[in-house]
């Protein structure tokens, strides 16, 4: 039930509302060139995005999704391969590897869901073909240590850093540690297009070419086709919007980051668990998470007083029944598992008022205070 | 006078009651797997004659997300056109399974007669294309695939309404895979697809398959795709759906009127029009005998004909791994060396159409 003076988790009408008026004009411009594949707009969109994240190369792409899956077909990631990820990713992450035909190989992960690189080393095997770490919720691995195994084993990364454009470890942009750094713009990501699309990027210049091909049938013209491909292009009109998008993007993390230093002000410690952005991190909250005991509880309380939370994700990936063919069990991953029970997504979008964010903190410090239930 | 090939600009140039609808969607945030695309699903499943319809990101897809639904899988073999568009391949390849090609006949569709002798053990499926807005012979395919329990996975992307003995594709086979990208028959702003099927099973299994494998938000079940049909071109779709049988019809009168004057032309073959096939014309395509004389001909003349595809698959360099010679399809090489495609979409006039064929008429009387 839609209250009043309630708070949605995200606000995509509000986001229609302040930019209709040159959004529609922009979408008119794109449909009238009648060039609804490829084109002007996407090649401006892929520059743009070089400029944005500071990397050589970005392949405009269908989804997120299709980032990781081209991501690993061009890393050589085969039938038998081995990609060490996470388990409390969202499932497409992991259904990449999988339909690869790779197996996915899962590291636990920290108190602050980032991958635990310590675990790393004892799962390599001569199968291991990538390490495939998530900056999860928009919050950077420690992409140093990860980075460090990488050369040693020689094993390149693929970064999925779907939830986190712009955001930096050591000043470097997410997405461009590893060999091929793989981006959704679906609508609910900081970066939204009004429909799936995604990118992905490197700064291999043959890894950037083969990518291009791969995208579009694996043709190099309107005749000849050197090896199968993908149908996986980023529509024109999306392109547009991106573009258009882009130039507010910087603004909106800050407002983002705004409003967690404001929940981090608020919440009580003594019962509300959060991770401090580190010295090297810049982070640009896709998602703001708490990790907090009677978490469904809490949850069903906040409901009832209007405020719409999400949990990211409740079932982890190893015990899905999609993951029963990898023999997983409960246990296995204690601390993914542990979380999963507890993590709760508070509203943390651009268009939330102060006063949203003190009412979220008040209801949840005095839930704990009191004891509700 | 200039005769254009693509009509994009025409389509979509007075559409003000379109842009109202658009606008007020956009409002909605309802951007993926939204309630326009429920009802350009059932729209679209109503207007081809099957129970479901599936909305998903391209053509491509519609055959990959049917191939995966149906168990074809690493190992497997799949019989085909050895002329169709890469992307039949790309979705057989992408699978782990191995195309195994038939030739066509002179409705650039596959001679179904020549399938038989390569059914394997391995044969998982056949996917007949059909091509340019023909159709294959369906009545013959269905006996063999009942005979040797091999699913059909129609190869329908460019044959919307296209139908034999009043059945349409995308009925006659497990699964039908839809193509609305900006160039087909029934187009989108962008990559798209459909997949028609009768079977329930199928239809909730592809469900999964086109979302990540989510039962819901929590839950996966299987391991899955994202692979789904903006709910922003199901508004476009919505809104085009209504007329596809009029685009159908003009394009149908517009072939009607070259076929007339081409069949005076003794240069010019005109392909086969069995009585009982309704033949959609996606592309409308001839014999010419000094095809590629006169392609230049009329591209000097400002008409934007064209070859589809003037390489055949089976001779790609993505298949060069199987060492086909040019001979072992025969028909599909003949037809590569003197097909060409004219204009024959729903916005030419009749103006344009006669030019058309005079030009062509002139390029042979010079000779």
């Amino acid at each position: 039930m839609k209250k009043n003076n309630s708070i949605p988790f995200v606000a995509l009408d509000k986001q229609w509302q302040q930019e209709k008026s040159q959004l529609i004009k922009i979408i008119e411009k794109s449909i009238s060139r009648g060039m609804w594949v490829g084109g002007r707009d996407v090649k401006e969109f892929e520059n743009n995005i070089k400029k944005t994240i500071n990397t050589k190369y970005v392949v405009a792409l269908n989804s997120g999704t299709d980032a990781l899956t081209l991501g690993l077909k061009l890393l050589n990631v085969k039938r038998d391969s081995e990609v060490i990820t996470v388990p409390n990713s969202f499932i497409a992450s992991t259904g990449a590897i999988v339909h690869v035909g790779a197996k996915p190989i899962f590291v636990d992960v920290l108190p602050d869901q980032s991958m635990d690189y310590r675990q790393i080393e004892k799962k390599i095997s001569p199968l291991t073909k990538a390490i495939m770490p998530v900056h999860l919720t928009g919050s950077i691995n420690n992409m140093d240590k990860i980075v460090k195994i990488s050369k040693k084993y020689k094993i390149p990364i693929i970064e999925d850093s779907a939830q986190a454009i712009g955001s930096k470890f050591n000043n470097k942009y997410a997405g461009t540690f590893g060999e091929i750094g793989c981006f959704s713009a679906h609508p609910l990501k900081n970066l939204n297009a009004i429909g799936d699309s995604g990118f992905l990027v490197t700064n291999n210049k043959y890894i950037y070419q083969k990518a291009k091909l791969f995208s579009n049938h694996g043709m190099t013209d309107r005749n000849h086709t050197k090896f199968f491909g993908y149908n996986s292009r980023m529509d024109t009109l999306q392109a547009s919007i991106l573009n258009f998008r882009l130039k507010n993007l910087k603004k909106l993390i800050l407002q983002r980051r705004h409003n967690a230093e404001l929940y981090m002000k608020l919440l009580d410690r003594k019962n509300v668990f959060f991770d401090n952005e580190r010295f090297n991190q810049y982070n640009t909250y896709h998602l703001f998470v708490i990790q907090v005991k009677k978490r469904d509880q809490l949850k069903k309380y906040l409901e009832k007083n209007g405020v719409n939370t999400k949990i990211h994700y409740p079932v982890p990936i190893h015990l899905q029944e999609a993951s029963i063919f990898l023999n997983y069990k409960k246990g296995d991953f204690p601390e993914t598992e542990k979380q999963s029970k507890t993590i709760l997504s508070l509203p943390i979008h651009q268009f939330l008022k102060k006063s949203d964010i003190f009412k979220i903190c008040n209801l949840i410090n005095s839930f704990f205070k009191k004891g509700i239930n | 006078m200039n005769v254009r090939y693509s009509y994009l600009g025409d389509q979509f140039k007075n559409c003000p009651e379109l842009w109202v609808k658009l606008k007020k969607f956009v409002s909605t945030g309802d951007f993926t797997l939204g309630k326009p695309l429920v009802e350009f699903e059932k729209k679209f499943a109503k207007l081809i004659g099957t129970k479901f319809a599936l909305g998903v990101n391209s053509g491509t897809d519609a055959l990959k997300l049917s191939l995966k639904a149906i168990g074809v899988g690493h190992g497997d073999e799949v019989i085909t056109a050895a002329n169709t568009f890469v992307a039949t391949v790309g979705a057989i390849k992408e699978l782990g399974a191995e195309p195994i090609f038939v030739d066509c006949d002179d409705t650039f569709c596959m001679n179904v007669s020549l399938i038989k002798k390569k059914i394997s053990k391995k044969t998982k499926a056949i996917v007949p294309v059909h091509f340019t807005g023909y159709m294959t012979n369906m009545p013959e395919l269905m006996k063999l695939s009942k005979k040797y329990r091999l699913p059909i996975i129609e190869d329908a992307c460019q044959s919307i309404l296209g139908n034999i003995n009043n059945k349409n594709a995308g009925t006659w086979g497990k699964t039908g895979a839809f193509s609305l990208h900006p160039l087909k028959n029934i187009n989108v702003w962008s990559d798209g697809g459909v997949i028609t099927t009768n079977d329930k099973k199928i239809y909730e299994k592809l469900k999964l398959l086109r979302n990540h494998g989510l039962l819901n938000r929590d839950e996966v079940v299987i391991s899955g795709y994202n692979s789904r049909l903006d709910t922003f071109q199901a508004v476009i779709g919505n809104w085009l759906l209504p007329k596809a049988k009029e685009i159908t019809r003009q394009r149908i009168v517009n072939a009607k009127l070259y076929d007339e004057a081409f069949s005076k032309i003794p240069q010019i073959t005109i392909p086969p029009r069995p009585n009982n096939y309704k033949i959609v014309y996606h592309l409308y395509i001839v014999f010419a005998k000094d095809r590629d004389n006169l392609l230049k001909y009329c591209l000097k003349k400002g008409i934007e004909a064209k070859v589809h595809y003037p390489i055949p698959m089976y001779l790609q360099k993505s298949l060069k791994y199987k060492n086909f010679k040019k001979k072992d399809f025969p028909v599909s090489y003949l037809h590569s060396k003197s097909i060409i495609t004219f204009p024959c979409d729903q916005h030419l006039n009749k103006r344009q159409l006669n030019y058309v064929i005079k030009t062509v008429k002139k390029f042979y009387e010079k000779k």
